[in-house]
């Protein structure tokens, strides 16, 4: 029989507050031994401070041990993981419960935010500044931006002190599905169409010859950055540009 | 670049926090090129130059997925930078300056990072049986420790950025025809339209996404044409 979830303990909004607060520096130690777990471990203590005696620093050594996901997304892990010590699930169950949630957080917030809500909101921004909205573009690209990623590290933790070791119901929230189905489209949409606009942009002030150059010179780069992709980036590849144009722009006077 | 020192600290102190923001606190996305490139053209009340710069740099990013402990260049500073050359020097000389800049110092900012990263492992790998004793003062030192560190980085960073802006006009400024400054705009706006284009496309996949990709470009190049 499955086992199932006691009631939520009272409310502890100051504490999850506190959490989210601590959320936003999440990432503030990053190492490539715990990556993630020192600030993980921050952002829970706030929520194990009434843990009993004998139980609250082994929690806390718990939490701080390693962790990688998603940052906007981490919140689930540290609500669940806090209310799973405060059912008082053994050490074992914690760890497992923190190592399971680690790749999917990783690669739905990848898709949610890094690939979807970041670039689509980022190419409209894009078009706005080539169409000449200029700043306000800008500005709000930056709210709107913020609105969906404060709210996005809200849900997930209080999602992770709701749900606690049966965490994966929230994971599989229809406005999640809804939201990685929509935004994928969006955003491929939204850059496709910001990038001849930021390209005519960005050329205004070119002569014909240049812009024609600038058109050769973009194809090549697209090309060897698609089959060379291994080994060249888009800073390699800009840094050799502008050393071949420096030196040719001083031989070629 | 001569600006007065208000300009400049206040130039400092964004590109720190741009730095800062990128991965520590709070990633609200004024790391993004097109954010940190316009508040700084604010600063030096030069919007257009803080968007120009800020463009680049965003389709400059498009290549990057910071996903897992990926290594990437770091744009933010490296904007401030950028547009803090940009503004001493008109039109596509100020462009292309500005950009080689800005690639310089987002080189140097993507080094720092990584170099802080195995800071912090050896200072928490030094401190693990501390850490596991569960004391939360230890965990909460050891986390602002991390924090106040990469302050320091993103500082650093954006004082070469801004002494590489100071250096670049009397040094290549006076060695670059105008066909030259040409060239190096068009080598750097080319290089960000196939960073972006190509990084996109990565995104986007083979998948149905890739249509709407086509619908995309299809639209934008349409709506460039009607705007001509």
């Amino acid at each position: 029989m499955a086992a199932v979830t006691p009631p939520a303990p009272p409310p502890r909004r100051p504490r999850l507050a506190r959490a989210l607060l601590r959320l936003f520096a999440v990432q503030g130690s990053y190492n490539y031994e715990r990556l993630l777990g020192v600030g993980v471990g921050v952002a829970e203590e706030p929520l194990l401070r009434d843990l009993g005696d004998g139980k609250y620093r082994p929690a806390v050594a718990r939490g701080a041990h390693f962790f990688n996901a998603h940052p906007y997304l981490i919140g689930l892990a540290v609500g669940a993981a806090a209310r799973a010590e405060h059912e008082g699930a053994s050490p074992d169950q914690v760890e497992r419960l923190r190592e399971a949630l680690c790749g999917p957080l990783g690669s739905l917030g990848d898709r949610l935010v890094w690939a979807g809500w970041l670039p689509f909101l980022s190419g409209l921004a894009l078009a706005g500044v080539a169409l000449g909205a200029g700043w306000i573009a800008v500005g709000m690209f930056l709210l709107i931006y913020n609105i969906g990623h404060v709210a996005l590290r809200w849900w997930a933790l209080l999602a992770g002190w709701t749900h606690g070791r049966r965490v994966s119901v929230a994971l599989h929230h229809p406005a999640l599905q809804k939201a990685g189905a929509l935004l994928g489209p969006a955003m491929a949409f939204a850059v496709g169409a910001a990038l001849p606009l930021t390209a005519a942009y960005l050329s205004g002030p070119f002569d014909s010859w240049a812009r024609v150059a600038l058109a050769v010179v973009a194809a090549l780069g697209f090309l060897a950055l698609r089959l060379r992709g291994d080994r060249l980036n888009g800073l390699r590849l800009s840094l050799v540009l502008a050393a071949v144009a420096l030196v040719v722009g001083v031989i070629w006077q | 670049m001569n600006l007065p020192i208000e300009l400049l600290i206040a130039l400092f102190v964004w590109g720190t926090l741009v730095g800062v923001d990128l991965v520590s606190l709070p990633q609200m996305m004024i790391a993004r090129p097109l954010v940190a490139g316009t508040v700084a053209g604010a600063i030096l009340g030069d919007i257009p130059t803080g968007l120009k710069l800020g463009v680049v740099f965003e389709l400059l990013q498009y290549d990057i997925l910071p996903v897992g402990a990926v290594r990437y260049p770091e744009y933010g500073p490296a904007t401030v930078a950028a547009v803090a050359t940009a503004h001493a020097s008109a039109g596509v000389l100020g462009l292309g300056l500005g950009a080689l800049v800005g690639l310089v110092t987002g080189l140097l900012g993507g080094v720092t990072i990584n170099l802080l990263r195995r800071v912090n492992s050896r200072i928490i790998h030094a401190a693990a049986a501390q850490l596991e004793t569960g004391d939360p003062s230890v965990l909460v030192r050891v986390h602002v420790g991390g924090l106040l560190r990469d302050a320091l980085r993103a500082a650093l960073v954006t004082v070469v950025g801004l002494t590489l802006a100071w250096l670049a006009r009397p040094l290549l400024g006076s060695a670059l025809t105008v066909r030259g400054a040409m060239l190096l705009a068009i080598a750097a706006v080319a290089a960000a339209l196939a960073a972006g284009a190509a990084g996109t496309l990565r995104l986007v996949g083979r998948g149905p996404n890739l249509a709407w990709f086509a619908a995309g470009l299809g639209g934008g190049i349409a709506a460039t044409l009607w705007l001509r």
